[in-house]
């Protein structure tokens, strides 16, 4: 566990073959397939907001749609207001991880169970997929940007960065990439150093064992807020990205179908890992576009088969084979570097733990 | 110095729906003392124990550490003020290794590189540094019961609370923790839950007896090995006390 | 004084809605501790078979209090006997997979019956209070299904046999199973009960409605809200949940509009759960079932 990053492998061939791509694709690829392949980037790094906090501080979050959403609603409605897109950006970040923080709140101080927490999480994105739904009157705007209910918000800006391509806007699908693309890097290696961060240890400390992790003089609940904020704000920058390269946005964005979407793709590529769930996004969605447009299968239809297959398919349960894949940070690579059992060790099992209960 | 008292409970009461597990109790630990909370199951020792740790808020009553009242604090603040604790079922991270759980600790109290040489001290000072490379979820109880100590300690706590740290260990294992104790009394004030009276014996002056949620009786460890209304809670607990 | 008599009559088909919605919900939640994602679902088949078996000239009440039922309980069977067996003790898991069949049952009912909305005309017509106000008769009906289903659920755990075996399951189920009983049949008996229930709740709701592939999402959040509050024990749960939750969603519904009330019963729901994370019967009335 104390490995440095820099002495990583896996992780500079990431960001190696992550450069790659950033500039190889818009020369090798045309420019349809290019656009095509932008949004195969922003979902990659939604998927990396729920990988990190599922994954990493072992928080399942079954509305991640509501940031993406409530991300990208916001820089709509700030980049129509104020004519910019940079601010707007970074206000589509901060104000889901502030609402991300809020409901936080509510949940880790109130130590709710896992499953409560899957459902208060679920409702909160339903909940504002039926706001968004109903504010199609004229009555609901916020400056000059009119919501516009299920008809969503047309017309939203698309990004211009200040010191990217001399802060013109990214009309050209290749740079729009590349620029994505570069945002994708710093979401993975910025996680990756988090994660290499005592904040990061101390993230999978609560995650396997929370007792321990106060007794050690942590504020559990208070880390898991700011987890959980931080996965927030990186979904709700997707949602932005999202809405600037469709330059619309509409409250599918908040669906159900796009919660579980990160799911699948979590599950698809590991929980315990960032990459996964990046390769995750990119195949499935990759699957979803070509059966999608050779018409054989309703989306849902896939999306729902999938999930049904992961889970009943691993044979210890999702959970079980996941932690064997995410404990490699401690566990597994160590045995096999020992020679041992990478399963069980080598060691007899523990005594018997009975104990008179007072 | 010796009447300070470092940590104090007064008229501290838990109750559970109908049920009160501790009853009024005032208690008060002079620095640097070692103390045995003793009683049968269900004295109330434990839930004693886990208001002080910040597992339980109280229902009345207030505790005292230092001058800081930490009734309802929560957990982590209570051990950031200099109390280290060990629960009952011992808490540990089961894929790491002894070591790596030890450091762990002592990052909590040392910088990066004097915390690794902190862990083997503390590994040392336990008796299982043979045990640093393996795997904590694979030892046994009592090796168990050894690294937790060794993690409460490398925060080099000002109080130490151990509830049953003898629960699981085999007869060498509880002589060298009796030693430990003893040791780590002379640097800090210690509270032992235990109703292991074997293992009192050798570790303990003062004991404080629990009986239906109240202090019954507090004196020498002699003195309530010899008082025969003690002994006669513990009939019938016979079991308990030969454990 | 009429009106008084409207707020009245609506806050009570406020609380029996919630009762019917979340009631097959919570009888599965409370045996097993399955929170079924797909119940939305479940209610859309349910309107679906009052629909289409009044397009083929069944009787609606037919159709909604004995066809939606016996389809869907059907159906929740074999979804048990195909998925759920394999996930108890698995909560998260259970929850995914039932996500996916959620996912599943619109794209599978889209592609069958298309993405339109359609209905039956309401039943029943409205009788008259005072002389301005009136009240659609069918809010009895949703009344009074909620209150036969409560009073029947309590009998029947309370004083019959398969009750008491049902709440030794609820209690403790390795201990039902030492003393004999076949935890297997009653799970699979309770999820094919919990979802005819959600079977008539959506039978209930189809001439009210209509009926779209993807209307389950507009009915779970209050489902999931109430059984979440309420706590694992059924009747006293859904109940007092339902209760509170469904006076306040219908207040602010009175003041601002339907989707607000929404809202509201989610801020009140966390709010309750910041002070009660086990629900409201984890704390309170924690011996009743």
């Amino acid at each position: 566990m104390e490995k440095p990053l820099y002495k990583d492998i896996g992780f500079h061939l990431c960001v190696i073959a992550g450069l790659v791509v950033m500039f190889g694709a818009p020369r090798y690829f045309d420019i349809f397939e290019v656009y095509t392949y932008i949004s195969y980037v922003v979902l990659a790094i939604y998927a990396l907001s729920l990988a990190y906090i599922w994954g990493f501080g072992g928080i399942l979050s079954f509305g991640q749609s509501a940031f993406f959403g409530l991300g990208g609603y916001t820089f709509a409605v700030a980049s129509i207001n104020m004519g910019t897109t940079g601010f707007p950006f970074l206000l589509a970040f901060a104000i889901p991880a502030l609402f991300g923080a809020a409901v936080g709140y509510f949940m880790f101080y109130g130590r709710l169970s896992d499953v409560y927490m899957g459902v208060v999480t679920l409702v909160v994105a339903l909940i504002l997929f039926k706001l968004i739904n109903h504010t199609a009157g004229p009555e609901y705007s916020i400056g000059s940007a009119r919501l516009g209910g299920f008809n969503g918000i047309p017309s939203i800006p698309t990004l211009a960065l200040p010191g990217v391509y001399g802060g013109v806007e990214l009309l050209d699908p290749g740079q729009m990439f590349t620029v994505y693309m570069g945002i994708l890097l710093i979401v993975y290696v910025g996680l990756r150093l988090l994660l290499a961060s005592d904040f990061g240890r101390v993230s999978v400390s609560v995650r396997e064992n929370e007792m321990r992790s106060s007794l050690l003089g942590y504020d559990v609940r208070r880390h898991k807020v700011i987890v959980f904020a931080l996965g927030a704000g990186i979904a709700g920058m997707a949602g932005a990205m999202w809405a600037t390269y469709q330059t619309f946005i509409d409250p599918n964005a908040f669906s159900l179908e796009r919660s579980a979407q990160a799911l699948i793709w979590v599950m698809a590529g590991g929980v315990g890992t960032l990459i996964g769930p990046i390769l995750g996004a990119v195949g499935l969605q990759w699957l979803s576009i070509t059966l999608g447009e050779m018409q054989l299968i309703n989306n849902l239809v896939l999306l729902g088969v999938i999930l049904i297959f992961l889970v009943l398919i691993l044979p210890k349960g999702i959970v079980p084979s996941i932690r064997m894949w995410s404990l490699d940070l401690f566990t597994v690579m160590r045995r096999q570097r020992e020679g041992l059992d990478p399963r069980t060790g080598e060691a007899p099992p523990p005594a018997s733990s009975s104990q008179p209960a007072e | 110095m010796a009447d300070y008292h470092v940590i104090e409970t007064q008229g501290l009461t838990m109750r559970f729906g109908g049920v009160t597990a501790v009853d009024h109790v005032d208690f008060a630990l002079k620095d640097g003392e070692l103390r045995c909370l003793l009683g049968p199951n269900g004295a109330g020792k434990s839930t004693f124990f886990k208001c002080l740790t910040g597992q339980l808020t109280p229902t009345e009553g207030t505790v005292t550490f230092k001058g800081h009242r930490i009734e309802g604090h929560q957990t982590h603040e209570i051990v950031n003020l200099g109390i280290g604790i060990k629960t009952q079922v011992p808490n540990l991270y089961d894929g790491l290794t002894a070591y790596e759980n030890v450091r762990l600790a002592a990052r909590r109290k040392h910088i990066k590189n004097k915390a690794g040489e902190q862990a083997e001290r503390m590994l040392e000072r336990c008796g299982v540094h043979d045990l640093a490379k393996r795997e904590v979820g694979l030892l046994s109880h009592g090796q168990r019961q050894l690294i937790e100590l060794a993690m409460v300690l490398a925060a080099e706590p000002e109080l130490v609370l151990l509830d049953e740290p003898a629960a699981g260990m085999t007869g060498e294992e509880r002589d060298r923790l009796a030693r430990l104790v003893k040791e780590i009394a002379s640097h800090a004030s210690v509270i032992v839950v235990e109703h292991d009276m074997q293992f009192i014996r050798q570790i303990a002056k003062q004991v404080t007896v629990f009986h239906r949620g109240q202090v019954f009786a507090e004196a020498s460890v002699d003195e309530i090995m010899r008082d025969p209304k003690v002994q006669e809670i513990y009939l019938g607990k016979a079991a308990d006390v030969a454990a | 004084m009429d009106f008084a008599v409207i707020v009245f009559v609506e806050m009570l088909r406020a609380v029996a809605w919630l009762v019917l919605l979340a009631g097959g919900l919570s009888i599965i939640f409370g045996m097993m501790r399955v929170i079924n994602i797909a119940h939305g679902e479940f209610l859309m088949l349910g309107g679906y078979t009052v629909v289409i078996s009044s397009q083929q000239g069944v009787p609606l009440w037919i159709g909604i209090l004995i066809l939606a039922p016996i389809v869907v309980g059907l159906f929740g069977i074999l979804v048990e006997r195909l998925i759920i067996q394999w996930l108890y003790g698995r909560m998260i898991d259970s929850l995914l997979a039932t996500w996916g069949l959620s996912l599943l049952m619109i794209g599978g009912i889209t592609m069958i019956f298309g993405n339109t909305t359609e209905g039956v005309s309401a039943p029943l017509g409205a009788i008259g209070v005072g002389e301005t106000y009136s009240i659609a008769v069918y809010n009895f009906v949703i009344i009074g299904c909620a209150a036969l289903f409560l009073v029947g659920i309590y009998a029947v755990l309370k004083y019959t046999r398969w009750g008491l075996i049902a709440r030794s399951v609820m209690q403790n189920p390795g201990m039902a199973q030492a003393l004999g009983v076949n935890a297997t049949f009653v799970y699979m008996a309770t999820f094919g009960l919990g979802s005819a229930l959600t079977g008539l709740a959506g039978g209930l709701l189809a001439p009210l409605t209509g009926v779209v592939p993807s209307m389950g999402v507009n009915f779970i959040g209050q489902a999931f809200i109430t059984v979440v509050t309420g706590g694992a024990a059924v009747v006293a749960g859904t109940l007092s949940s339902a209760a509170a939750l469904g006076t306040i969603s219908q207040a602010v519904t009175f003041g601002a509009g339907p989707v607000y009330g929404d809202a509201a019963l989610l801020v009140a729901a966390l709010i309750l759960l910041r002070i009660l994370p086990q629900g409201i019967t984890g704390r309170i009335f924690t011996r009743s079932i």
